[in-house]
């Protein structure tokens, strides 16, 4: 896996400016929430200068007229108010733009998720995927949410102090300017040392993580071997070397963080006394001013300080959006269509010289063909590795291949749309995953259209509704997570349900029988040739018992199909499939 | 609170660290209250021009001072305070590791890695943050807080500072109020995210089923109605969180509007300055985060006790097999007696083993056949004193097992497991796991009896190539040979493997037993295993059935009794013939 800790700033903007695209489709709400985050600067801004006016032309020369204060009064209440109504809206919109940018990107990783093909699948744990859709994009939320938004208030709020400040004063307001150049040197320190010492310090942390896990996974063989003292010394070291890290996190913070903030914010307050200090030598000062000033000051480090905190959240930010991006631009997708209206009709199959592999060095299949007549059942056996489940895999498009071609009713899969080959080919899986929910939806599945009759009808068809209508809750009875509370051979009934219920006009049978309970086998195998009838079948078979009459038995070694015929044939032949044959009943020569 | 408590023996442990840094952080909550008071006098001074280039020059010192302290104060409470909270993670962590190292297998079936992860990472975190940032917190909210109004109430007016308070209660209730509506509807969200983390994944177990049937889009449907409902529990905290701070600004913009109000009355009787107005003001700023933090502190602690709760239940979890109080300190050598009446696993109802009698003598080697679930593994994990409770003995040598130090049996024993865990590692070290300081000769010739060598030296790296999770993947079958090569660098004079040839071929199965006869002359080696092929060599063979040895003796002997074992073995003799791909393609 691709697990950069760190990027280059130039990545960094990159995986920024990507992320600011998914602002685009809300174009209006980031103007409307911007706006009033104007106003609230406005208001943060007016607020001080009324009470400057209030103190110089009131309390400092003594003189108090009721009407003026009280024009002053009503309106510095009513910017209060104002401020704090239109701040809350400015707040929630924020955030109300930060989830619809992170559901779009969830959305997006889902949808990316299905185009994906099984190989990707097959190499990645889930639980990284799951990742990715989830917590990743929960990260991110946090720069749409808080990072963005006080990021760009403190640019409003520093842009509206110095305007004001350059209105009441000019001069002092040019000395002020000093303080920026301090404040991004600052912040460019912060992040050049602390990218470094952050890194180190994820990456101990993961190591320490790592360390932790394996230990207690492996702690069977870390005790039989007694290397428990080893163990706990190297954690121990591991342990030391993140905690120096972290301290040297801590003492970074402490350096560069709010003490140097505080630090400049006094040199400004410095600056402020100073410059009024020494004008006042000459001429009178006004009071109001120097209090607007001061408090302006405050107002200004507030949102500083905030982005300051904000730095280690941004970090994060970047690196799990990298991550989504990197799930966003795989190309392992599933095998494409080229076709548009061709329809199967007939359900004949034909396998001409395929060839596949799917490492692309070693062949699992090579050089395949056969023919499965409409209506008629081919039985795929041979042992693990022999390429039976490769044969289906491609039949049902789960993986691309290259070699040969695979025709249904004359006419390459290739060119038929992906939604005429999911309805017309039904696949029943070894293992039936029921799905959270109900017995009817899971039979139904997300096809909002097929009404309750046609789902009991399709239980009665495979003879489930048997165990179904024995359920207390009956076609509403609540199935768990992966269906744990029902027995194999109830899943599989549920599992053919659900195919029988999209009348497939090819069924694909993957070692449909393979893991089922005695109990249920003979209700399964009546199903089973139920659903055959009318069917081109493709089916490989655990047990030889169950496919006696397939019209054709193909037996595969190697990616091979090494014999071929009906059940009395092969059996006349003596070969392999004899041999599995007498193996399976329990006869020995 | 009670957490606090909890913690004194650190408190106690890190005393000089936390003295000095709550010093300094008391200190600051002082200091800084001087620059709002200089700032007032310098005002009034400008006011009534009585100011000097002498005073301002005072005043400024005054000020630069006051910075440099509070600067120097501040990066050391924060080294005191964070660095012992960073420390208490640290020893919390070493204390956990060590009690893992020390816990039963049983220990292992009754938890998942996952969670005792959480507690390692997720729980230590929260306890660290009581220590660092609750502590700093609560004592921080109460000094500057304190201070603040004291110096507002002494130093410049009593009657402003009650004034000006009176809105602040305000604050107190509103917020705690928003924090019990968030409470809910912030588990609601919380429900709503894992509903969505739950969808995910079992779309992409179902992900064939899905495919299968052309559900995609249906699928990615569903998915955006559950995250439109993650939108909704989310706007639905946002409009409550978004609350808190206007709620704090308009307050406190109250709180200035009446102290401006107050004091313009005050100055205009006489009894108050314009810079006391200015400083008073800009105390009242100071009290802001007093209050802010005594809502965070609630939360931090409340997390912070129930995580160290769990860490203590978790550390309070006794060593459940532990050696006798006079074990016996010597290696275990000689014959095995097994002796077993009666045993069941903790937890389970039925017995899992019943009647199993069998005697090993030293330099033979016993082969255990028998389906999954037959009690096989059950003999080898009493053997190993991974289980006890129960009934009859086991004899290693002259003395019951139970007799010796649990570490020296543990010498004796080299112990092959069935799932072949390596560790990230070199292979050099996954193999001289026992002794890091092996000789490269020695664990190359090690690897030929377990004959991996010629495929080690196959990876570019040789016996450095990294394996493991994180490092190349190897077969099963390479796997279990680098896990029997572990087990016989301890040179054992029991060696025990647990099905572990069940992923080499034939031919390499017979190789390695071939070799491992040769180099194990006199010590006892116990094979269990599916394929018979792997223990036919075997002095005896016991054949396993629910729990108890239906039959007993040599090859020769088991195959004339005509019984399972007979049954069996025709039966693999076929299997293999198959695999092999039978006749037809050996043309």
């Amino acid at each position: 896996m691709k697990n950069k800790l760190a990027f280059s700033s130039k990545e960094q903007t990159q995986i920024l400016f990507r992320l600011l695209s998914y602002l685009k489709p809300h174009k209006k709400a980031v103007v409307l929430a911007l706006s009033l985050l104007m106003l609230t600067v406005i208001g943060d801004v007016l607020g001080p200068y009324l009470i400057g006016i209030f103190l110089d032309d009131h309390v400092a020369k003594n003189q108090f007229e009721l009407e003026p204060i009280i024009f002053l009064a009503v309106s510095y209440f009513v910017i209060q108010i104002l401020n704090v109504v239109i701040s809350y809206i400015q707040l929630v919109k924020f955030q109300e733009i930060a989830l619809k940018v992170i559901q779009q990107l969830r959305i997006d990783v889902f949808s990316k998720i299905h185009r994906l093909g099984m190989k990707y699948f097959d190499e990645t744990p889930s639980g990284s995927i799951v990742s990715r859709a989830t917590n990743d994009t929960e990260a991110i939320k946090e720069l749409f949410v808080s990072v963005l938004s006080s990021f760009v208030q403190a640019a409003f709020l520093i842009v509206g102090v110095y305007i004001a400040m350059f209105i009441l004063n000019p001069l002092l307001a040019l000395y002020a300017l000093v303080l920026l150049p301090l404040i991004f040197l600052v912040i460019y320190l912060y992040r050049k040392y602390s990218s470094v010492i952050f890194m180190t310090m994820r990456e101990k942390l993961s190591q320490l993580n790592a360390r932790l896990a394996e230990s207690l996974s492996g702690m069977g063989i870390i005790q039989t071997f007694r290397q428990e003292q080893r163990f706990s010394d190297e954690f121990d070291k591991i342990n030391e070397e993140h905690y120096d890290a972290m301290m040297n996190n801590i003492k970074l913070n402490s350096l560069l963080l709010r003490p140097v903030i505080d630090l400049i914010f006094f040199l400004a307050i410095i600056i402020i006394l100073t410059y009024f200090g020494i004008t006042s030598f000459d001429t009178a000062i006004e009071i109001g001013v120097v209090y607007v000033f001061i408090t302006y000051i405050n107002r200004f480090f507030e949102p500083i300080n905030n982005v300051m905190e904000r730095l280690a959240f941004y970090q994060q930010a970047i690196v799990a959006a990298s991550r989504v991006f990197d799930l966003l631009d795989d190309d392992v997708v599933e095998p494409g269509q080229q076709g548009h209206d061709l329809t199967i009709t007939d359900g004949f199959i034909e396998f001409k010289n395929v060839t596949f592999s799917y490492d692309g060095k070693t062949d699992i299949l090579k050089n395949i063909s056969f023919t499965v007549k409409p209506g008629e059942t081919v039985a795929l056996v041979g042992h693990t590795g022999s390429g039976k489940s490769s044969i289906i895999n491609l039949l049902m498009r789960f993986y691309e291949f290259k070699e040969g071609d695979i025709l249904i009713d004359g006419n390459s899969i290739k060119s038929y749309p992906k939604k005429e080959l999911r309805s017309k080919l039904g696949l029943v899986l070894q293992d039936p995953f029921l799905f959270y929910g109900t017995i009817a939806s899971n039979i139904r599945l997300l096809n909002p259209d097929m009404t309750n009759e046609h789902v009991m009808e399709a239980a009665k068809f495979v003879q489930a509704d048997k165990f179904i209508e024995q359920l207390p809750g009956q076609y509403e009875q609540k199935v768990s997570e992966r269906g744990s509370t029902f027995s194999s051979g109830q899943r599989q009934l549920v599992a053919f349900a659900r195919t029988i219920a999209t009348n497939p006009k090819i069924l694909v049978l993957d070692e449909a029988t393979a893991s089922i309970d005695t109990e249920t086998e003979a209700a399964i195998q009546t199903s089973l040739e139920k659903m055959r009838k009318g069917r081109t079948t493709i089916a490989i078979a655990h047990r030889l018992s169950t496919i006696q009459d397939a019209e054709q038995i193909l037996v595969l070694h190697q990616g091979e199909i090494i014999e071929r015929g009906t059940h009395q044939e092969l059996l006349a032949k003596k070969g392999l499939y004899h041999k599995m044959y007498l193996l399976q009943n329990g006869i020995v020569e | 609170m009670k957490v606090f408590f909890k913690l004194n023996w650190f408190f106690k442990l890190r005393k000089k660290e936390y003295v000095i840094g709550l010093t300094m952080l008391a200190l600051v909550a002082i200091l800084n209250l001087i620059p709002p008071k200089v700032i007032g006098y310098v005002i009034d001074e400008m006011g009534s021009g009585e100011l000097s280039p002498r005073s301002l020059a005072k005043w400024i010192g005054i000020i630069v001072a006051v910075a440099i302290l509070i600067y120097i104060m501040r990066y050391y409470w924060r080294r005191m305070i964070f660095g012992s909270s960073n420390y208490l993670a640290k020893i919390l962590r070493q204390k956990l590791f060590r009690h893992f190292t020390n816990m039963s297998p049983s220990f292992y079936q009754q938890r998942r890695v996952g969670d005792l992860m959480a507690h390692a990472t997720n729980d230590i975190a929260a306890v660290q943050q009581t220590a660092g940032g609750g502590v700093l917190t609560l004592f921080d909210s109460v000094t500057t807080g304190g201070f603040v109004i004291l110096a507002m109430a002494f130093t410049i007016d009593w009657r402003l500072t009650l004034i000006a308070l009176i809105p602040m209660p305000l604050m107190a209730v509103s917020t705690s109020y928003y924090g019990k509506l968030l409470h809910s509807r912030f588990r609601e969200a919380q429900a709503a995210f894992s509903d969505l983390n739950d969808k995910t994944q079992e779309s992409i177990s179902g992900i064939k089923v899905i495919k299968t049937f052309g559900q995609q889009e249906e699928d990615t449907a569903d998915f955006t109605r559950l995250s439109n409902d993650v939108v909704d529990k989310n706007m639905k905290v946002a409009r409550i969180d978004s609350l808190f701070d206007p709620t704090i600004s308009l307050v406190i913009g109250l709180s200035f509007m009446l102290s401006l109000g107050f004091g313009a009355k005050f100055i205009y009787e006489d009894t108050m300055t314009i810079g006391d107005l200015v400083a008073f003001n800009t105390y009242l700023g100071l009290l802001v985060w007093p209050m802010l933090a005594f809502g965070m502190l609630f939360n931090i602690m409340e997390r912070g006790s129930a995580s160290y709760y769990r860490i203590e239940q978790l550390l309070s979890v006794p060593v459940e097999i532990d050696d006798m109080v006079d074990a016996l300190d010597v290696k275990p050598n000689g014959d095995i007696l097994f002796d077993i009446q009666q045993f069941k696993f903790p937890g389970d109802q039925a017995n899992a083993l019943h009647n199993v009698h069998f005697m090993l003598k030293r330099g033979e080697t016993l082969g255990i056949v028998g389906k999954t679930g037959s009690g096989k593994t059950a003999i080898l994990k009493l053997l190993l004193r991974e289980f006890e409770g129960y009934t009859g003995e086991i004899k290693f040598g002259s003395h019951s097992i139970a007799q010796y130090k649990k570490q020296r049996l543990r010498e004796s024993i080299g112990y092959v497991p069935q799932d072949h865990f390596l560790f990230s590692a070199s292979i050099f070290e996954n193999i001289a796991f026992n002794n890091p300081n092996e000789k490269m000769e020695q664990v190359e010739r090690i690897a030929r009896i377990a004959h991996i060598h010629e495929d080690i030296l196959r990876f570019s790296e040789g016996y450095e190539t990294v394996v493991g999770e994180r490092g190349v993947s190897l077969s099963g079958g390479q796997k279990q040979r680098i896990s029997i090569a572990r087990a016989l660098m301890l040179n054992p004079e029991l060696l025990i493997l647990d099905d572990s040839l069940s992923a080499v071929d034939a031919k390499t199965e017979e190789a390695i037993l071939k070799s491992l006869k040769e180099a194990r002359e006199d010590a006892t080696t116990i094979i269990t295993s599916h394929r018979l092929s792997a223990i036919e060599h075997a002095h005896l063979i016991i054949v396993m059935h629910e729990g108890t040895i239906v039959e007993k003796g040599s090859h020769n002997e088991l195959m004339s009794l005509r019984g399972k074992y007979f049954e069996m073995y025709q039966l693999q003799q076929l299997e293999r013939l198959v695999e092999k791909g039978g006749e037809v393609n050996e043309k």
